[in-house]
């Protein structure tokens, strides 16, 4: 297996489809009014924004646009409105920065200068307020995490990547960038570095300290059981960085499972007990 | 009988609700039975679903039984043949089950087939609920000589070869494929009947369960290897298409694979393959 950029070509024709029916599906079968997103103005939940209007309808999807103080951004919050109108969705725009200070105020322990711990609060406050919708309206929370982000743990556990369906989930980000382009998020979102924003200045590919273009080649690698030193000979890479990125998308498991239980009993949830979505 | 129509029904299931299921399996015979089919097929586990994990114990049923009983009935009173999958308990036990297609006549219950190979790896489970079938079996009816396999049980060429040494003329696969497995089978089905030079028809599951989309796709496949019919991609359809066993014999004499066959080398597959 050759790894090139070819690769990771998808038919975005047929990936909008089915991603479109799963949406549909998912409303239908769980007989919910439609679905609630966190809006960033970013092109992976500007993107399942699209599809999901595109799959129910404008009346059925409204998207949170939730941003705070520290990391304001208006070239976002214009992105987010944009999608919104080009898609015909309805947005809320809710500035969650007292939240966040009350947090901040309460916390004994809260350590300002500690900015991971800080930007998961604003990750976990924003889910927060999805669910509030999703509860009140009847709706389903609909992630945008990507398969990227998703294997290397890039998340907040119980935060951005809390939701009731991810539709985006099994696609390579620049697989989604594909889809993006297809179904017409505005090229500007698609070539705006990434960002998950829970710090003023925070760009995804410099803290993974790798371009998505390889590290979705080396991702895809490790997903078909490639040794680290077939992906790092095949992409002029040193055997390091893949290793580095294999050992974080195995220790980041914890993140994409339920709490580990302890096996006492006769079945256990998350392990035997092994029951299906009724969707 | 030579020449008969045949419906392919690929639907959706409701899982774990056996009613719902043979509700709708009842409209489409009846539809089927509008459309002068004498055999109507459903897809794999089409009267539980197919992701039912623990729950499957819940669900499975000896065979004969209760189902079977009522398929009988309305195969009788529609003068149909039927063949569906469902999840089957074994008789001699409480919880030991088999994936299996059931064939009723209008006389009545005529046989099952007890699928042999259990995908477990990607997404399938099935080795972790069922145990496996042993024998491929061919069934005597009205409408010829009729031989049934299940799903994975295609990529493995002796069990149509079997079937087909046995006198099948009509090889019926019923299925849950997955929509990223729909190259394999969209391949596979049509290499069995042509290298058994039997008519071939398929019938997949379609809709999303716990994630997965099965694509639908059903198709009668000719001796030739020709799609005589081809239901839609992705959506509850049924089709029907016309078996004319008089077709065969052209196309055996135009491609004598069983003529052909070589049993000397039928003794190194095993050998080889107990050694892999």
């Amino acid at each position: 297996m050759e790894l090139t950029p070819e690769i990771l070509k998808i038919n975005p024709a047929a990936t909008a489809e089915r991603i479109k029916t799963f949406i549909k599906d998912m409303v239908k079968k769980t007989g919910t009014n439609g679905v609630v997103l966190g809006i960033s103005g970013g092109i992976d939940s500007s993107t399942v924004a699209a599809l999901s209007t595109l799959s129910l309808g404008s009346e059925k999807v409204i998207g949170l646009i939730l941003p705070e103080d520290e990391t304001y951004n208006e070239t976002d919050i214009r992105h987010a409105k944009r999608v919104a109108e080009k898609f015909r969705f309805k947005t809320v725009e809710i500035t969650i920065t007292p939240v966040l200070e009350a947090y901040y105020k309460t916390i004994p322990i809260f350590d300002s200068m500690e900015k991971i711990s800080r930007g998961n609060i604003k990750a976990r406050a924003r889910m927060i307020y999805l669910y509030y919708y999703a509860n009140k309206l009847n709706l389903l929370v609909c992630g945008s995490s990507d398969k990227s982000e998703t294997m290397m743990g890039y998340f907040t556990k119980w935060g951005d990547v809390a939701a009731d369906i991810a539709p985006l989930m099994d696609l390579y980000k620049t697989q989604v960038r594909q889809l993006a382009k297809y179904i017409g998020v505005p090229d500007e979102i698609i070539a705006k570095p990434s960002s998950p924003n829970l710090w003023r200045g925070q760009l995804a590919e410099k803290e993974l300290g790798i371009k998505y273009e390889t590290l979705d080649l080396i991702l895809y690698g490790l997903e078909r059981f490639m040794s680290t030193k077939e992906i790092a000979k095949q992409l002029q890479l040193n055997k390091q960085l893949v290793e580095k990125i294999k050992k974080r998308w195995l220790r980041m498991e914890h993140k994409r499972q339920m709490p580990l239980s302890l096996k006492l009993t006769y079945r256990t949830v998350g392990k035997d007990f092994r029951l299906y979505h009724t969707q | 009988m030579k020449r008969f129509n045949i419906a392919l029904a690929q639907m959706t299931c409701t899982r774990a609700n056996k009613e719902a299921n043979i509700q709708k399996m009842e409209k489409y015979i009846q539809k089927a039975k509008a459309e002068n089919a004498s055999l109507i097929v459903f897809p794999e586990l089409a009267l539980t679903g197919y992701i039912l994990r623990d729950q499957i114990y819940e669900l499975a049923e000896t065979i004969p039984g209760p189902t079977v009983m009522t398929m009988e009935k309305i195969a009788k009173r529609e003068n149909i043949h039927i063949i569906f999958g469902m999840p089957e308990l074994s008789e001699k036990t409480q919880a030991v089950i088999y994936n299996t297609a059931v064939l009723v006549a209008p006389k009545g219950y005529v046989g099952k087939y007890r699928k042999m190979h259990l995908p477990t790896h990607s997404v399938f489970e099935e080795k972790r609920y069922f145990r496996q079938g042993y024998k491929p079996t061919v069934f005597e009816t009205e409408l010829g000589k009729v031989g049934m396999l299940i799903c994975y049980d295609a990529f493995f060429p002796e069990v149509s070869r079997i079937l087909r040494l046995e006198g099948a003329q009509l090889l019926v696969c019923i299925s849950a494929s997955p929509a990223v497995r729909r190259h394999f089978f969209e391949i596979l089905t049509v290499a069995r009947a042509i290298e058994n030079t039997v008519f071939l028809a398929y019938v997949n599951l379609v809709g999303l369960e716990n994630g997965l989309q099965f694509w639908g796709g059903s198709r009668l496949i000719a001796p030739s290897g020709k799609i005589l019919i081809q239901a839609k991609y992705n959506e509850e359809h049924m089709v029907v298409g016309t078996v004319d066993y008089s077709d065969i014999k052209p196309v055996e004499a135009f491609v004598p694979t069983l003529r052909d066959l070589r049993p000397e080398i039928f003794q190194m597959l095993q050998e080889l393959s107990e050694k892999l």
